[in-house]
């Protein structure tokens, strides 16, 4: 059961980010909030609604970055036309998010700060070299994903920061994002992308462990799925030992080079 | 006479669509009489603990808590119910026996003050050693969950399911064996030492499920005056009210349960669950008091019984069974519930509808210290058949027979016994097996891995059915049922036989169903019976009715009852126009006015002598493909037969068989309550993993058999179970065959199934 909060509904960027606070959290479909307060892991006086302000749900080029607003929904990144030509790779994974109920109402901001380790769109941001935007009412800073990601549940936004958008290179890298499935979420996801800039091949991996991991090299060649899966910490649950997630790491980056080196591309 | 049937064997649209589809349908969360309030449990946080001390005064300060009634309350109550055995605390007595036990109610004026009080109520435990599984509780030694001894209930049809729990041979000192059941035939050992090949499987698991009805158990109670009005989620309102009645040692008559529609049950709502917690909350208080539970609370209110079976069985040098030996252990948790029947029944269904010339069949059902396991749909028959049916499938490979081939040679044929001294089997196994055998191998591929399963369940439970017609004087017609809309369509199929019995149209016929103080009597809605026995009973009131009208003309008309003929939808009298129902009643009363009732009784008589009123077969078959990387399984095609007799409405009874398939999906391949000490996992929707549409065969073929062979209306048999029962056997023996390795337990989850074809343990040694 949900505790007694208040809600407020600020219309400016400006208004949110004076209310934004560790007692007022921000609140967008709410898909992971209200879950973690019927918990009582979170217990906050306020929510901040965000849903009113159009700018923070935009998706738009700027020079050489695709900028996707931090409230846009999965359903929203994965029809936009502007994402399936610039990032048909981004525009594919949100369209496997978790069920539709997830993709029409949660956001990817939410889905970035909530952190929870089992997310598609770290992995796949990651492959994809994406920075997150974040702003505070003293400031604004970029981070990369790596150092936006701090562990399970933990990122490096302070709690008066807002997440206002996530940015991807472009022409953004394509390839394969497979996963392994069994129930609400990931057990094992892993995305082959070939680049144009810095080393050309790049391998991220996800789900299995507390943050995802990157890989990078000059040639698929140089990947050892074996030597790669040995390399990782998988959390076991109901849909995986240790063993058996490891085993699924080794299978899904053998397919994902593999399909990959053979012109497959997803989106 | 069958081609002149208009109203039934035709596909119709169920009534409660459109209300159902628009939300507009009420249910009993729904129900909120003036000045309702609302109720909160207190749970247990132990899983055997003694309770030391409640502290209920800082929450009964909390602002808006009416009253917190615990269990030193109801002393002048009976604390108690169980329908078998009246072990079931309403309120935890001196200890608790599991994790969520309710332990106290808080009633407040509103569901938030309920829930902050709650949380203010300070209960202190000692904690008990706690046997958390089947062996753990059957060990030498172990706690023990319960240390009195209840008498059981005298209801005659339960008493033989009843004994008391078992007492040791020593001097009085008892276990936690809750009941034992045994059935044997036959000189099993000799038959054994005769045998040309003895197959034998290893102890076989059937997981604890969660029925997972969308709808969890909601009660609200309005006691006043003497009289006690429930509004529930209850498949059985008669039920609940002989438990309720006990309690309060009040006359049944003064206790009315009525149900709307219920969100599903699926055997999980039979017998009483929340209603006596809402009942002692307006009972203390005086109020209306209305308790809902969330999801996790539900799936601690009752479970599937999990089962441990080992099984050998022996064979002739043609492949026919000349023996067959199980020994069944049930995990029925913390309170017997059902479970007792849920055993008998297990011992009745695992050796599955086969000439089985000595048998020896053991069962055990055990008190853990875990949530209380009840009724399931199938009822035993899933828990028993999978390791029945896999023993039957290692046998055929080692006797070099196919699947179907062994089942040619050892199923029962017509009017033949599967349980000594009962009804033969009313059903046709060797036709629904080529019907089973087309479908599936006319679709096969090279690489098909088909496994097949087939069940028989003495089903109908006991036939005590009443219903009544009450004839309007427009020509519209009322049925008054006591069996429960759970979803399953009984509206639609208890109104076209009374249309079609009556002549009358379909959209003349209302149906009310599930109200003890207006309406009939009905014993249960389970066991697939309410087509079988609640529709013999409307057949039987709407002859009653039409004899009654014919009467009433024949006053009327001033003729011998002789020379009027009953017909669709009226009288005739020789070559007449036809007379219709509401002008005879409105001539007989003399004004537009009256009616005519019509009541139509079931018992133990006649058709419905010979135990059980009907045999419910499950005949289904799957092809199945699995990841060799992953060990995840596909299923290609489902095929399932339902050997129904007559279907009243095959939508219907589709809709029943795919739906009972693809539960039984669940148990095979995804579902299984998880306790790791004293909780739960994964009591969940999250986590608890049901079949979801991309589950489902690529190739579906639901058939339906009909030789009217049933005892119900048209020859109807029932239909609801029969197709979930076989499921975990047939996918598990697809599996078998896909992999080369006999699996132990279900749910086939990838890894389980990864493992077994990589001769790996069951889980990482660390
Ligand atoms: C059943 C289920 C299945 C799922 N399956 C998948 C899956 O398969 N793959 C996958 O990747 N994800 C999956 N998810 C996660 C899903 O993507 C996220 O729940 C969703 O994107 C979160 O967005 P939201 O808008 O609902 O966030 P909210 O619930 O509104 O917020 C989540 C948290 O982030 C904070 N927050 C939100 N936005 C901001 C912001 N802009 N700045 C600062 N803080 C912010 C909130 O205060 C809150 O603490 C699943 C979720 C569920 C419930």
């Amino acid at each position: 059961m949900l505790g007694t909060f208040t809600v407020s509904r600020p219309t400016e960027l400006g208004q949110a980010l004076d209310l934004i606070g560790e007692e007022s959290l921000a609140y967008w479909g709410g898909t992971e909030l209200f879950l973690a307060m019927k918990m009582q892991l979170l217990m906050p006086g306020n929510l901040v609604d965000l849903k009113g302000i159009p700018q923070l749900r935009e998706i738009r080029m700027s020079g050489d970055e695709l900028v996707i607003g931090a409230g846009t929904t999965h359903d929203e990144i994965a029809t936009d036309p502007g994402v399936r030509g610039a990032a048909g790779l981004l525009s594919s994974v949100t369209s496997r998010v978790g069920n539709s109920r997830v993709r029409a109402q949660g956001t990817i901001g939410g889905n970035l700060c909530f952190a929870e380790p089992r997310s598609d769109l770290a992995t796949v941001l990651l492959a994809l070299d994406a920075m997150v935007q974040l702003q505070s009412s003293s400031g604004e800073r970029r981070l990369s994903i790596t150092e936006f990601l701090l562990g399970p549940y933990w990122t490096a936004r302070e709690p008066e920061e807002l997440l206002v958008a996530v940015c991807v290179p472009i022409p953004a890298a394509t390839g394969v994002y497979l996963k392994f499935q069994f129930t609400e979420r990931p057990s094992v996801a892993v995305t082959a992308v070939v680049s144009d800039g810095g080393q050309p091949c790049r391998l991220a991996i996800g789900a299995v462990a507390d943050v995802p991991a990157l890989h990078t090299a000059e040639s698929w060649d140089e990947f050892d799925a074996a030597s790669i899966a040995a390399g990782i910490e998988p959390v076991p649950d109901l849909t995986g030992s240790v063993t058996y997630k490891r085993h699924l790491t080794e299978v899904l980056v053998k397919k994902a080079i593999a399909a990959v080196r053979a012109g497959e591309r997803d989106g | 006479m069958s081609d002149q049937r208009t109203q039934v064997g035709v596909p119709v649209l169920r009534r409660d669509l459109y209300a159902k589809v628009t939300g507009a349908a009420t249910y009993t969360v729904d129900v909120s009489p003036p000045g309702t309030l609302h109720a909160k449990v207190v749970r247990s946080s132990h899983a055997h603990a003694r309770i030391t001390r409640i502290e209920r005064d800082a929450a009964l300060a909390t602002p808006g808590v009416v009253g917190i009634v615990v269990a030193e309350d109801l002393k002048d109550l009976f604390p108690r119910f169980g329908h078998i055995v009246p072990d079931h605390c309403i309120l935890a007595i001196g200890k608790v026996r599991y994790y969520g036990e309710p332990v106290a109610l808080v009633v407040a004026e509103s569901l938030f003050a309920a829930e902050d009080a709650a949380a203010a109520v300070e209960v202190h435990y000692e904690e008990l050693d706690a046997v958390m599984t089947a062996g753990d509780a059957l060990a030498d030694g172990a706690p023990l969950v319960h240390e009195e001894f209840y008498r059981a209930a005298t209801d005659e049809s339960f008493a033989a399911m009843a004994a008391a729990p078992t007492e040791d041979g020593d001097g009085g000192a008892r276990d936690n064996v809750a009941h034992t059941v045994e059935l044997e035939w036959g000189d099993v050992d000799a038959a054994f030492a005769d045998a040309h090949l003895v197959v034998e499987n290893e102890r076989v698991h059937y997981p604890m499920l969660y029925a997972y009805a969308m709808e969890p158990y909601n009660a609200v109670a309005d006691f006043r005056d003497g009289r006690l009005h429930v509004t529930s989620t209850a498949q059985h309102p008669f039920m609940v009210r002989t438990d309720l009645a006990r309690i309060f040692d009040l006359p049944l008559s003064r206790v009315r349960v009525e149900v709307p529609y219920l969100g599903g049950g699926y055997g999980s709502k039979s017998y009483t669950k929340v209603e006596p917690l809402a009942a002692i909350g307006s009972w203390a208080t005086g109020r209306p008091v209305k308790l809902v539970l969330d999801v996790e609370e539900s799936i601690y209110t009752t479970r599937a019984d999990s089962a441990d079976v080992t099984v050998r069985s022996a064979f002739d040098a043609e492949g026919r069974i000349i023996a067959r030996e199980f020994d069944v252990v049930l995990d029925s948790g913390a309170y017997a519930d059902n479970s007792p029947l849920v055993l008998a029944k297990t011992v009745n269904r695992c050796f599955g509808p086969y000439r089985v010339p000595n048998l020896r069949a053991r069962g055990r059902s055990v008190y853990t210290n875990t949530s209380p396991a009840s009724s399931y749909r199938g009822f035993g028959a899933p828990q028993g058949s999978l390791p029945g049916e896999l023993n039957i499938e290692k046998a055929a490979a080692e006797l070099g027979l196919d699947s179907f081939e062994i089942r040619r040679r050892n199923l029962v044929r017509p009017g033949e016994e599967i349980l000594r001294g009962k009804r033969g089997i009313d059903a046709d196994l060797l036709g629904d097996l080529e019907m089973l055998a087309n479908s599936l191998q006319s679709h096969a591929r090279e690489d098909s891995a088909i496994g097949i399963g087939f069940t028989a369940s003495d089903a109908g439970a006991f036939p005590v059915s009443t219903a009544q017609i009450r004839l309007q004087v427009d020509g519209s017609v009322l049925v008054l049922s006591g069996s429960t809309e759970m979803g399953q369509g009984s509206e639609s199929a208890l109104a076209q036989i009374a249309a079609e019995e009556l002549g009358v149209p379909l959209d003349a016929v209302s149906v009310a169903q599930s109200d003890t103080g207006t309406g009939p009597y009905e014993r249960t809605t389970g066991a697939s019976r309410t087509t079988t026995l609640a529709g013999l009973a409307l057949q039987r009131a709407c002859t009653e009715a039409k004899q009654k009208v014919v009467a009433m003309a024949a006053e009327v008309f001033g003729l011998p009852e002789a020379d009027i003929a009953s017909v669709p939808g009226g009288v005739q009298v020789a070559d007449r126009p036809r007379v219709p129902f509401g002008e005879v009643i409105s001539r007989w009363f003399g004004a537009a006015a009256g009616e005519v009732t019509g009541v139509g009784l079931v018992r133990r008589e006649g058709v419905t002598q010979k135990m059980p009123p009907f045999w419910e077969v499950g005949v289904v078959g799957v092809d199945v493909e699995v990841d060799p990387d992953t060990g995840a399984v596909k299923v290609r095609q489902l095929a399932t037969v339902a050997d129904v007799g007559f279907a009243i409405n095959p939508r219907a009874v589709e809709g029943q068989d795919l739906g009972a398939a693809t539960q039984g999906l669940g148990g095979a391949l995804f579902e299984e309550l998880i306790y790791d000490g004293p909780q739960l996992v994964n009591p969940n929707m999250v986590e608890y993993r049901v079949p979801r549409m991309q589950d489902l065969a690529e190739r579906i073929d639901t058939m339906i058999a009909e030789r009217g062979d049933g005892v119900g209306p048209y020859g109807a048999k029932g239909a609801g179970e029969g197709t979930l029962n076989p499921m975990a056997a047939a996918v598990a023996g697809a599996v078998a065959k896909a992999i080369g390795r006999w699996p132990t337990r279900v749910p086939l989850t990838p890894e389980r199934v990864w493992r077994l074809m990589n001769d790996l343990p069951e889980e990482d040694g660390e």
